[in-house]
Formats: structure tokens, sequence, C-alpha cells
């Protein structure tokens, strides 16, 4: 299905699309405690305690459908307190903080530089969440106005709003039944930003995306690696439905995601439109363990072994359907097994695949068609579980196979295979009552003097992008803007007077990039660290290689300290004097004739020591000299 | 409550809290319902609830507002459970007193709506409707700080009302702050139960996916419906995991933190019992000294009454022992000193008048009955082991062994009030319904 039969006309189709940018602010601490906001992935759990969560009915009386839908599941969260990060905050033992004011204040900034209208007052409130990611089973989240906007090319882009809310915890483990979270990460101040749907091609989400990205990295006040910048995405069409698509990392692939849930959605719509002609309709699971006890087929053997049970519904009039392609290896029965997934079976078996590769017997396959009174034109599925589950995710898989009628239905997805710009089922579209005050905290005041100090700080797109232009070049400029490392470039170039723009920019795009590329984690190096090795640069301590020499050591060990780094693994810069008299002493005992063999001699000696430059300087002296 | 300026303002426009407004600050235009303000925060700000959920403030003055709607009277019911009650599982009575369990908040009026239906409460803790037949009983809905002797006395009126009516096993929702104190005074006031009576609360309230509030219930309602405990006692969680949750004696009890679901912790003492929130509920008795549900029952009495001329003193360094004058003056019944380490006050000669000795011998003298206990929270006084201590003593300071300076309190205020001062000196630190153990065991300290 890769490039289709045509270019997608999104105008005809009513293409619908908007995006929120979720960023981690660069702070001390967390936005309601003062825990350290800096992550750092060496930590294991220092304590370990369980939890459970459960849908409560919300501020208009109902209980959301997406909290509902995790209750249903009944998971157990566990989670693994980092001491480090961690405080009776995030745990939910401990009301919180008065509201971190270096965060208030790096989030005004961004909200000027995005031209949004603010709030007098901020109200904090809590959205529910009971999928265990926050232990309070609520992310505590702040609106900080709205009616933005994001100039690109010629458009300028509404932004409707932008929030300030807390990091959730990260996921360590998922198994049946029960999730494991880590604690560090949660309550790192987050900012939300989100576009109105008005963004007209897959294309243009991604510049947009990139955009907003840059404005944030040009603030010099942003977390940098991995999920520390998020995009999710929502797409609709003219009768589909409003699809989240959750957590999108890789920019590069974002269009094509946007491009591949279009022509699911358009699917969706064409199969129901047929469905509906021939008035299709799904049955009621039935028991079909008994038909299947003495099977051959892996999956149910193993099942019914341990007591589980089987289970098939109909599926009047999708034959055929249920193998329809709606993504690229993904199709409508990829979905409903999804929806049966999420009650821990491991998925259904449908009469549109080869059911004999299974190693169905025939005889089963007619049991199961009569026990179902399948017709010609039908097809059915078969799933097999525990006896506690089964019943629940059969139930779910046969509602999936019912929105097939029905058209889109609202969803959460999450990225399947970003290469191949996949996506699957995660929940259902969270409704609208899921938020209330959080009573525990004072409304804040946005006062003069604040807003004069975002004005101060708000960075100007043009102005910032012509100021590097002139530091790096053009060329680096647009790389700089585009990698999560700009906002350490402005660190360091703002912290040492006499920077050299250009090495700092070359070291921080291409050095890194080939340092990590072997496999040093040169972005786990705080900032502290890496201004550090710059500024011994700076102060002629180190020559270049030298500054990629520590970088290299950093990586291996983040908590060294970069003196007796320099110290130990003996890079100190040689000049002057002391340079003189040792390579008269190497050339005095070499024969070398020409300047370039010096180079390679002395240079072969102390590589990591000698500034190129001194050593022309020298060398031009002493061999013309000589 | 918005200021008296914003309310005319209001009222000028005929806007009202609940109306759907459509407002442009200078800065900022939208639409969206009023709110009420509450009592934090700016009082000229309005409060306005956004479409998507988020409330935000703006200033009311020099801001443009239009009514677009008129706010819908506030009819929501509490949504109810299909599941139905099984009047074959044992009877317990539910009995609200206070905090936020076994209510819902309505966050736009702010008012508090209880579940008084079983249906109601199945629908927000199910679990209960496969453990006990359930009635409730809706006493008062009082904050834990402003609990007094009053409402325990009423708790023990309603608890008693509950057994005669035949219930199995009583769980009482309360706030926490004061809890332990409630439950001692039910301890003392009830006289020949013949089955739990639970104490429960929540640390976090229940408007969240996270709070304790359903989980201590259920566990409460557990050990008032299975525990073959014949006392009152208080469960809650026994650590920051929604796992174990333990029942802990009444009087042995004390809230050791501020803000954490294991706050309740046993003083001088083991849990009585604890249960898991598995499929089996089972109850794991962890002592064997309680008193247990019997076949041929003591009779039910209820000895409500309480002296409140009883007040707590604490001994610090620098404390003027002036203040012992005031209460001889005001014609109090009872002292509590929460004195240093074993049982001390300063006895100093050193400094003029601030011995605390000749003061308490006054006290005593006058007939107020003085009692000892220790700010260590855990460990025994003891008159015996220094001068001053003896001294103290000679003073006729009354030592109340491992008992808690509340549940000492609590104790003195009811045997004055029910015994007499006499009878009140002789029994205060001897041992009526567990809360004087005399073996201090090695495992009590910090369980």
């Amino acid at each position: 299905m890769e490039k289709l039969e045509k270019e997608i006309n999104y105008k005809a189709l009513g293409f619908a699309c908007g995006l929120e940018v979720h960023q981690r602010l660069l702070t001390h601490e967390k936005l309601f405690c003062s825990c350290s906001a800096q992550l750092s992935d060496e930590e294991r759990g220092d304590h370990h305690i369980m939890r459970m969560q459960r849908a409560v009915a919300g501020e208009l009386g109902e209980i959301d459908r997406a909290a509902k839908f995790e209750e249903e599941k009944r998971r157990v969260f566990r989670y693994n307190i980092i001491d480090r990060n961690t405080c009776l905050v995030e745990i939910d033992e401990e009301p919180p903080h008065p509201l971190n004011m270096e965060a208030l204040e790096i989030s005004l900034a961004i909200a000027k530089a995005l031209d949004l209208k603010l709030v007098d007052e901020l109200q904090p409130m809590r959205k529910g969440v009971v999928d265990g990611s926050n232990p309070s089973a609520f992310q505590r989240t702040i609106m900080l106005g709205s009616d933005g906007h994001v100039k690109l090319g010629s458009r300028s882009v509404p932004i409707s709003m932008m929030s300030l809310e807390e990091e959730s915890a990260g996921i360590e483990e998922k198994k049946e039944g029960e999730t494991i979270y880590n604690t560090d990460r949660i309550g790192i101040p987050l900012v939300e930003i989100d576009t109105d749907a008005s963004i007209s091609s897959p294309l243009e989400a991604k510049n947009l995306a990139l955009r907003i990205g840059t404005i944030l990295r040009l603030t010099g006040k942003v977390q940098r690696g991995i999920g520390s910048i998020r995009q999710d995405v929502n797409v609709s069409i003219k009768d589909g439905a409003r699809v989240e698509i959750k957590g999108v990392q890789e920019l590069d692939r974002m269009d094509l995601l946007i491009e591949n849930e279009v022509r699911r959605q358009a699917k969706l719509i064409e199969i129901a439109k047929a469905l509906r002609l021939t008035h299709a309709s799904v049955g009621e699971p039935v028991d079909v363990t008994a038909l299947l006890k003495d099977t051959k087929v892996r999956v149910i053997q193993n099942q019914l072994k341990n007591n589980g049970i089987a289970m098939a519904f109909a599926m009047h009039k999708f034959k055929g359907v249920v193998g329809t392609e709606l993504q690229p290896d993904r199709r409508l029965g990829s979905e409903i097994s999804d929806y049966a997934k999420m009650y821990g079976v491991s998925g259904i078996i449908h009469s549109d695949e080869d059911l004999s590769a299974y190693g169905f017997s025939e005889k089963e396959i007619l049991a199961i068609r009569s026990r179902l009174s399948i017709g010609e034109d039908d097809a059915f599925a078969i799933l097999s579980g525990k006896a506690e589950s089964i019943a629940m995710a059969a139930e779910s898989a046969v509602k999936r196979a019912r929105q097939a009628i029905e058209g889109v239905p609202l969803e959460t997805r999450s990225v399947l295979d970003a290469e191949k710009g996949t996506t699957r089922f995660l929940r259902p579209l969270p409704g609208g009552s899921r938020m209330y005050p959080e009573t525990d905290l004072y409304p804040v005041e946005i006062s003069e003097k604040m807003l004069k100090t975002a004005a101060e700080n708000a960075p100007d797109f043009e102005r910032e992008m012509s100021t590097l232009g002139k530091q790096v070049g053009k060329e680096n400029a647009e790389a700089l803007a585009l990698s999560p490392r700009l906002p350490l470039y402005k660190f360091i170039t703002r912290s040492i007077s006499n920077a050299d723009y250009r090495f700092v920019s070359n070291t921080l795009l291409q050095k890194f990039t080939e340092l990590k590329r072997s496999g040093f984690d040169v972005d786990s190096i705080g900032d502290e660290k890496v201004l550090q090795a710059f500024k011994e640069y700076a102060n002629n301590h180190i020559t270049k290689q030298g500054v990629e020499e520590l970088v290299k050591e950093l990586a291996r060990n983040p908590h060294a300290e970069v003196s007796a780094l320099i110290k130990s693994k003996g890079i100190e810069r040689i000049e002057g004097k002391k340079l003189e008299d040792k390579v008269r002493k190497l050339l005095s005992g070499s024969h070398v004739s020409s300047s370039k063999d010096a180079v390679s001699l002395v240079m072969s000696k102390m590589r990591l020591n000698v500034d190129g430059n001194e050593l022309n300087e020298l060398l031009k002296k002493l061999l013309d000299g000589a | 409550m918005y200021s008296n300026e914003v309310e005319e303002l209001l009222k000028s426009l005929g806007v009202k809290v609940g109306d759907v407004i459509r407002f442009s600050s200078g800065k900022i235009n939208g639409e969206g319902e009023l709110m009420p303000r509450s009592e934090a925060g700016n009082p000229s700000i309005l409060v306005i609830k956004l479409k998507n959920g988020y409330n935000i403030g703006i200033k009311a003055t020099g801001a443009k507002i239009e009514k677009v709607g008129s706010g819908e009277s506030n009819t929501a019911s509490f949504p109810t459970s299909t599941l139905k009650q099984n009047l074959g599982l044992p009877k317990v009575t539910l009995i609200y007193t206070g905090g936020t369990i076994g209510s819902k908040i309505d966050y736009k009026t702010g008012g508090v709506y209880m579940l008084l239906k079983p249906e109601e409460l199945f629908y927000e803790v199910p679990e209960i409707s496969g453990i006990a037949n359930i009635s409730v009983v809706n006493l008062m809905s009082i904050a834990s700080e402003d609990m007094s002797p009053i409402e325990w006395s009423s708790m023990s009126t309603a608890v008693v009302k509950a057994f005669e009516a035949g219930s199995r096993g009583i769980v009482i929702t309360h706030g926490t702050d004061t809890m332990h104190y409630t439950s001692a005074a039910l301890s003392f006031m009830l006289k020949g139960i013949n089955g739990p009576v639970v104490l429960t609360g929540a640390q976090r309230s229940s408007d969240r996916g996270s709070s304790d509030a359903f989980t201590n219930l259920v566990a409460a309602t557990a050990i008032a419906a299975r525990s073959n405990i014949a006392e009152v006692g208080i469960c809650m969680h026994g650590s920051p995991s929604d796992d174990q949750y333990l029942f802990l004696r009444g009087t042995k009890i004390r809230k050791m933190h501020t803000s954490r679901r294991d706050a309740f912790r046993p003083i001088n003492d083991l849990p009585l019992a604890s249960v898991n929130l598995d499929s089996e509920m089972k109850i794991n008795y962890k002592k064997s000294d309680y008193r247990t549900i019997s076949e041929k029952p003591d009779k039910l009495e209820v000895l409500p009454k309480f002296d409140s001329k009883v007040a707590i003193l604490k001994a610090y360094p620098g404390s003027d022992p002036e203040i012992v004058e005031h209460y001889i003056e005001k014609g109090y019944h009872g002292i509590i000193v929460e004195g240093t380490g074993l049982g001390h006050t300063p006895v100093s000669i050193s400094h003029e008048g601030m011995s605390w000795l000749p003061h308490l011998k006054k006290a005593t003298e006058k007939g107020i009955v003085v009692g000892m206990t220790s700010q260590c929270v855990y460990g025994r006084v003891n008159p015996s082991v220094y001068r001053n201590l003896r001294l103290l003593s000679g003073a006729g300071v009354i030592y109340c062994e491992d008992m808690n300076v509340e549940t000492a309190y609590v104790k003195l205020g009811w045997l004055l009030a029910n015994f007499g001062k006499e009878k009140a000196k002789e029994l205060l630190n001897v041992n009526m319904v567990g809360e004087i153990k005399s073996r201090s065991m090695f495992s009590e300290f910090l369980a």
C-alpha cells in the first residue's frame, strides 16, 4: 500500500489535524516538590510499592469512558521508588508543594514566543488518569492561555491552548495484569502546546512540529534526551472520527503516520458502507472449548491445558472484510485483535486467515461454523485465554467488530512501527469529564513583573536564527535549530565569553552524533560537565582533540570531575616553551625533512595535547630557521 | 466567595454562578461557565470553566462579560450499581460521621453528597456487596478536627443501637486527624460489645482514583463481617501499598504521619489482625490477648458521659508551670502531663519559679487528678528511676504506664464523668480495656 494509487487530496477528504506538543522543561526542581528534575538513567528502585486505582465519577457525575476502561482491566501498578528523584509527593503520600516558579517563568516565556493570550490567574486542575502513570490517578495541569500562533512560511497556524503540567511515570515493564513504573520522572515540569485542527497536510504537520520544537529549544530552557519532547497528533477525515496518535517521537515519520491514518480511516469508512449495504452483523461470543478439546492449534492447546477457555463469535457478511488491509501489514482483523489483547489474551484467529496453517482440522472448522451458524458470506473469530478474562476479551473484540459497521471508532492509538508508519489501538479516546480543580494548591496570579520577564525571555524565531547564522553560518544554524542540543549550545556559548561558536556547534552536532553512533552515551552527560570541557578549551588547558577525548570519558563516567579526568587521562594541552622543548627533542632524534612529516611525528606522540595551529606555527619557525 | 464589588458587578449583569458567560479580559477572550470562588485566591478574579475542562482566572474589573446561557439546575443524582444486597451475608452497619470516605463531592457547588443507599455505595465500592449485608446510618458530618466528646457519646449510642438491631459488626467512617481519640473514647464508653467496631478513614480524598478510601472501607468491612474480635479498633493501610490492611486496638494507636496512607501505627502494641484484599480476604490474627465474640455475650451497655474539664499539658525546656495555676483557677478536674523521657517535668531549683513541682503538688492537693505520660510516644513512664521522678510521684502525680497521652486524656475524662474523682485516681493506671499492657515487647517499637 506504500505509495498508493494516487496522491491524496486532503482538502477533499475533509482532513482535519492538530498537534499536541509536550516538552519537558529544564528546571532545577520538579513542578510541585523539591526533588531534582534531572533524570539519571542508572537509577534502580530503592523501595517498591503496589497500588490499585479505580475510576471515580468525575465532576459531572459520570465516569469517563477511558477511565472506566482502565479500571475494567483491573491492573495492579507497581512503582520502583527512586530516592534520588522521589519524595512522598510523587507517590501521592504528601500534598503538592507550591508551584515551581522557575517552571512558570520558562513556560510564560514560551507562551509569549507563541503570542498566547494569557489568563490573569492560574487555576491548577486535576486531569483524571487511571492507567497508573500517575500514582495520584490524576495529572496536575494548569492552562496558561489561548489564541496564540506560530508562523510557518506564509501561514500563521493558530495555537489553541498551552498548559503547564507534571510529567507522568515512565514504564519499566508491562506484563499481564500488572504494570511496573519508575517514579523518577513523575512531576518534571512539562508544557503542552496544542495547535488548532487547521493543519492542511501531513507534511505541514511535520514542519509545524519541527518549528514548535525549535522555538522551545531557543528558550535554552528545555530538556534534551529521549522522550523529553513528544507529539500527539489528532487526525480525522469527513465521516471518520478523531483519532489521537500518542507519543510520536520520530518526527521524520510523522507525515507517513498521518498519511497512513488517513488511509486507514478512508478504508474503514468504505468497509462500513459496504457492511451496512449487506446488513452485516456480529453475533455474541460462545464457548467453543468442547469443540477444540483435541486441537492441534498450539496457542489454544496451551490455554486449554491450563483450564483456559476458547470462545468464538460470528461476523455475518464479513467474509473477506476481516482480512482487508487498513495500513501496511495491518488488517481489520489486527484491530479486532488489539481490542481483545487489552484483556490479556494473545489475540484472535479469524476465518479470513489460513486456518489450516494454524493447525485447525477440517472437522474443527466445520464444528465451529455449525455452532455459530456461519453462512457462505460470513466470517468468524476464535480466541482463547484464562477463564477469568476471556469473556471480557471476547466482548471487547465483538464490540470492535460491530464498530466496523458504524465506521471509525474514536481512539487513542500508539505508534506500532515508526518505519512503516503504522499504529495500534491503545485505549478509547478520553471524554471531556476528566478535569476538576486541584484543591490542594492555591491559584497563582500572573503579575506584571512576571509578564515583563516573560517578554524579555521570549525567543523571537527570526532574530534568534539570524544571530545563530552570524555565529555558525546559515547551514549550521538550521541544523542547530533542529537539534535537541540547541539549548546546550546556547548554554555553553552564553557562559563562555570568548566561545568558539563554530567549534561548539560542530562538536555538539557532528562529534556528539558520531560518538553516539559509536556507542558513547553523550546525552547522559550533564550540561555543566559539557560546559566545563569547553571552558577548559577556552582557557587553553586542553585542545580540540582533548575536548573530544574528555567527552568520551565523561560519557563513560558522567559523575567524574573534569579537571581530575584531564589529569588522569594525560590530556593537558602542551604549549609555548614546553611544547617547543618537546618538539625540538623529538625532531633532533629523527630525520624528518618536510613539515608534514614533522607534524605526523609530533602528532603521533602528542595528538591529544597539541594544538594544530600552534604546532604549525612552531614548525614553520623551527624548520625555516634550521 | 467573590468580593462585594464583583458580586455587585455580576448582579448588575444578571449573571450568577453556573451561568455560561462570554468574556474578554483585554488579554484573553472566550466562553465558559462561571464557577464559585473558593476561599483560596484573589476574590476579585472570576473563575471560569472553559469547554476544554480547564478553569482559568480573569480579572473582573475591566473585563467585558456577557451572559449567554443560564446554569442548569444541578439535579445530578449519583449513579447506582446493579449489584444487590446479599441478605445471606453477615449484617454490618456503616455509620458515617464525616471525612470524605463514603461521600462524593459536587465540584460545582462544593457540596458533599453522601452515598446513603447501598446501591450507590456499591457503585463506588462494588467489593463490599460480596462481603456484607450493609445498612447505612448517616449519623453526622463533622470534620475530624471538630470532633468533641459530645460526638463520641452519640457515636457510642449509635453503635449500641446498631448492635441491638442485629448487626454483627460496625464500621464507622471518620476523618483521620482525631480518629485515635475517638477509638479510645469508644473503647471505654462501650461495654459488653459482642462484635468488631471498626473505624476507618482516608488519607487521600475519595475524588481521586488513587484514594485509600475505597480499599480501607473494604478492609474495614471485611474485619467487621468476618473477624471474631469484639473490640473497638481502627483499620487502615498497613503500608503505602494497597495490599495489606491492619486492624489496630482503639486505645493503643496514634496517627504518626500527617499524610501517608499508613499513618496509623500501633503504640506499645502490635496489630490485632491484618487482612489482605485478595480474593480470599482472610483475617490474619496477630495476637491472642483480645476479647472474642462470645456465644453468651455480656450485657451491652454504654457509658457515654465525659468530663471536659480535663487538660493536656506539655512539659518542655523553658515551659512556665504557672499554666497549671490557670487550670486550678478554672476549676479543672484532671490534667494529663505529657512529660519528657520517663515522665519528667522541670523540677530544677536553679531557676526561680520554673519548677513544676509546687504547682502540680498544689493541683493534686486541690483534688485535681494529675496523670503523667511521655512525649517519647513509645515506652513506659516510670516514677522511681530518678530523684526528680520520685518527687513528682510523691506529689501525687499518677504515672500512666505505657498509655499514650491521647488515650490517657480520654480515659481520665471518661473516668471522672462516670465514676468520680476517687475512682478515677484509682483506675487511671490500671488496665481496663487493653489500654495498659504490663509487658513491653521488643517488636512493638516503631511497629
